[in-house]
């Protein structure tokens, strides 16, 4: 057996941490969760010289162990429990050349916890431009550590870390700087009452809220004389320990580091006077949403065309090709356009995150960040709250997740309750595939109408989702204290490595999360479009004979009559009759009614519960858009998804709460199943108004 | 017979549909509203 | 004066920070006394403020900013 030792990556954010990550373990790494939160987990193996395999977890982001959000109590509570199954053997602390005195203060701190570790100083390329050398000798024997000078751009110094890995056991546990001289007589007290425990580790479990195990804090808050000081006093002390710590690292950088400010040229200082101008600065970010939506609208429409027709014909295959019956049956009309309705998500999918990762590895977010932030604020919200905004045109989960950098409480809530309005992706092909049918081709300034179209919902989404917060910012009154504080990073070119394994981890956890809820739907669906209860279904081709006897109808049109009568009377036709009324108002038949109620597990089911349902009743090869422009109004007339009944769907999707997933996720988030309750009822009751007038006022 | 064993088959596929969804919908919010995760359990919340 | 009235481009040097109205992340990213912090840009309504503190670029808050003392620094 060879052996194996546990490696933790820690660091500021943008330090190119995850690119390091990366660099290490390549496709050997898995994403899950945290037990217990959703806090994303991302571990991988790293293969070492001489048979030692290296567990490596790459830590979230984090400026200090003082915890301040829930990712940075992971890094702490990790670190601090000893017996925990990834407790490291090896700390990685990654920082940037650029920043080395504010990333050495995380560095002091994990230090001092008396794990051994190593500092990594990423974007070594940069020191030449930035007018840096560095003392590399000395600042190890200061710091008491092994020193690895990398640049995951330039693929340059990855094999000297992976060697200094190896010789874990030789790498430094000491501390560098005795931080209990802030307070010393405080500090001696806690040695007296915890004898055998670290001094630090005591300090820091006084001074954070979070939750350690829960034993620990128990057994700590049973000492008397513990808790000796005020909170404010201890706030007081914190700052005392940042400030000793500064001392100590600027003294070490004094002599360690050199700058030489006449060769250092810094762009970003240039391009930040343009990009977050109070003008040109809004001009460019509408510029650059506007390229990102016409770009997915037509980039993806190839692939997607591709897909709908090659599942058609696969589809046609199958029934021709085995033998008749209902399994063959299911896997035609059931599995294969159940998985069509998977696959044909991914181009977007990919497209949608590409496009984000690029403007999260390049630095703009940020920018966006301060840009946007007076604006967001009237609302109720924050300038960070964007990210959780535009991250939500992916996917309403992550998003949610994305807002626990927000530091004021009611920030974050609002911003959660509200970030279900913006367009996730999983609207997307419930409108492509409305927009195809009922808005017309053509183009006006070079963009097409449909393309448009595309854009007025996604506006329609973030509007929904501001003015709700708006309203709900009035209705919670009362100002929280909120601090705000965001890191403007260098620009940096996205890194292809990076960005491909973002798109293909996403694009993953898409289809095999989603596609598996969506392939489960599509095969139950497809039985009870199937199957159904009583003569009117098991008795179908005798009663439509009969009826029609007088007519003289083709063989073709006689079968067409047969399965449209089976299908009414299936357990799903049933259903969707006794719904009917509650939909008809709005502009929508039975068939529609069913896919919506479906869609409330996930939206996108829609589509291919719609495939599902129209392929159980038609014969020929045939796309799913052009079944669902073949459909007729029962009542009135005329194609079923007209311009009115068209619009009145495609509010209806960009209000409704139908995701099962997210509210499962605000629950977490917020610890109360109030507010997904809220936010189910008012959402969706908000979606059937404004669908019904829409569609009155349209008809 | 060919008749018999694909109705067996697409009753197991159904059979199997429906207890994926029932467990990625019914049993975890029955867990959860047992097991709340309220309390000092520190779930993010002020 | 605070840091909230320094103008664009102008250099100052932090000399007190009142540590109940600061986050302590901000402490540690090098907003202490006796760091030196620039106005790099302004959003409208000159809020938030993009400083570059000790060679940290960050925006914060002008409700933030007015907790911080500041002295210029003329060159």
């Amino acid at each position: 057996m060879s052996k194996q030792i546990n490696v933790a990556l820690i660091g500021n954010p943008n330090t190119g941490k995850t690119s390091v990550f990366n660099a290490l373990t390549g496709l050997n790494q898995k994403v899950g969760n945290y037990p217990g939160i959703t806090v994303e987990k991302k571990e991988g193996i790293c293969k070492l010289p001489r048979g030692v395999k290296a567990h490596i977890i790459d830590l979230p982001g984090t400026y200090s162990l003082n915890a301040s959000s829930l990712d940075e109590n992971v890094v702490i509570e990790l670190l601090l429990n000893k017996n925990g199954k990834d407790y490291p053997d090896l700390a990685v602390v990654v920082s940037d050349v650029e920043n080395l005195k504010r990333n050495l203060l995380l560095f002091t701190q994990i230090k001092d916890l008396e794990i051994p570790t190593i500092l990594v100083i990423n974007m070594s390329d940069r020191m030449a431009y930035k007018g840096i050398t560095l003392d590399i000798a000395y600042l190890e024997k200061e710091l008491k550590t092994k020193i690895a000078l990398i640049s995951t751009r330039k693929n340059k110094g990855i094999s000297e870390l992976k060697e200094l890995l190896t010789h874990y056991k030789e790498i430094s546990a000491e501390p560098c700087l005795n931080a209990s001289e802030i307070d010393t007589s405080y500090f001696n007290n806690l040695r007296k009452a915890f004898p055998n425990q670290l001094l630090y580790k005591l300090w820091l479990v006084i001074t954070q809220d979070v939750n350690f195990g829960k034993t620990d804090r128990k057994t700590y808050d049973a000492v008397e004389d513990f808790k000796t000081k005020s909170k404010a006093d201890l706030k007081r002390l914190q700052q005392k320990e940042t400030i000793k710590r500064y001392q100590f690292i600027n003294e070490t950088l004094k002599k360690g580091q050199t700058i030489d400010l006449k060769s250092a040229k810094d762009l970003r200082i240039k391009l930040d006077r343009i990009l977050t101008h109070k003008v040109w600065g809004y001009l460019i970010f509408a510029v650059i949403l506007l390229t990102i939506f016409q770009a997915i609208y037509d980039w993806s429409s190839v692939p997607m065309d591709f897909i709908d027709s090659s599942f058609a014909a696969l589809s046609e295959w199958v029934k021709v090709t085995l033998p008749e019956g209902a399994f063959t049956n299911l896997l035609a009309e059931g599995i294969i356009s159940g998985l069509g309705g998977i696959v044909i998500f991914i181009p977007q999918i990919a497209f949608l995150f590409l496009f984000i990762s690029i403007l999260e590895e390049s630095g703009y977010m940020s920018r966006v960040v301060f840009l946007m932030d007076r604006i967001m604020r009237r609302f109720g919200l924050s300038g960070k709250s964007v990210v959780p905004l535009i991250s939500g045109t992916a996917c309403a989960i992550p998003a949610i997740m994305a807002t626990r950098n927000i530091e004021s409480w009611k920030e974050r809530l609002i911003t959660i309750l509200v970030t279900p309005f913006t367009t996730c992706s999983a609207r997307l092909p419930v409108y492509l595939i409305i927009i195809a049918l009922v808005i017309p081709e053509g183009r006006v300034l070079g963009l097409s109408y449909q393309a448009l179209t595309l854009m007025l919902l996604y506006l329609i989404g973030f509007g929904a989702a501001v003015g709700s917060a708006w309203i709900l910012h009035k209705i919670m009154g009362q100002k929280s204290k909120s601090f705000f504080v965001v890191e403007m990073p260098n620009y940096k070119l996205p890194l292809l490595k990076n960005v491909a394994l973002t798109v293909l981890e996403k694009t993953k956890a898409f289809v095999f999360g989603a596609g598996k809820i969506i392939l489960a739907i599509s095969i139950v669906l497809w039985f009870l479009a199937s199957y159904g209860p009583g003569d009117n279904f098991n008795n179908a081709e005798n009663i439509v004979t009969e009826k029609y006897a007088s007519q003289n109808l083709s063989e073709d049109e006689l079968n067409q009559k047969i399965e449209s009568q089976k299908l009414e009377h299936s357990y799903i036709g049933i259903a969707g009759h006794a719904i009917e009324p509650a939909i008809r108002p709005l502009g929508y038949d039975w068939k529609i009614g069913i896919a919506i109620v479906s869609s409330f597990a996930a939206r996108e089911v829609f589509v291919g519960t719609l495939a599902t349902i129209y392929s159980v009743g038609s014969d020929e090869e045939e796309t799913i858009k052009n079944r669902m422009a073949g459909e007729v109004n029962p009542i009135l007339g005329g194609p079923l998804f007209n311009f009115a009944s068209g619009i009145s769907l495609l509010l209806f999707y960009a209000f409704a709460m139908q995701c099962m997933s997210t509210l499962a996720i605000v629950k977490k988030e917020t610890n109360s199943w109030k507010w997904p309750l809220y936010q189910l009822v008012i959402m969706s009751g908000f979606a059937y108004l404004v669908a019904l007038v829409a569609y009155q006022v349209l008809i | 017979m060919n008749t018999i064993i694909q109705n067996i088959l697409v009753y197991i596929a159904v059979g199997a549909a429906v207890l994926f969804l029932v467990k990625k919908y019914v049993l975890p919010m029955k867990k959860k509203s047992t097991k709340a995760c309220g309390g000092d359990d520190g779930c993010g919340c002020h | 004066m605070t840091l909230a009235e320094l103008k664009r481009g102008q250099q100052a040097i932090i000399t007190d920070v009142s540590s109940i109205h600061i986050p302590l992340k901000l402490l540690e990213m090098g907003c202490l006394p006796g760091n030196s912090v620039e106005l790099v840009q302004v959003a409208p309504f000159a809020d938030p403020m993009y400083l570059n503190i000790n060679g940290s670029h960050l925006a914060i808050r002008k409700e933030t900013a007015i907790h911080i003392i500041i002295e210029t620094v003329h060159e």
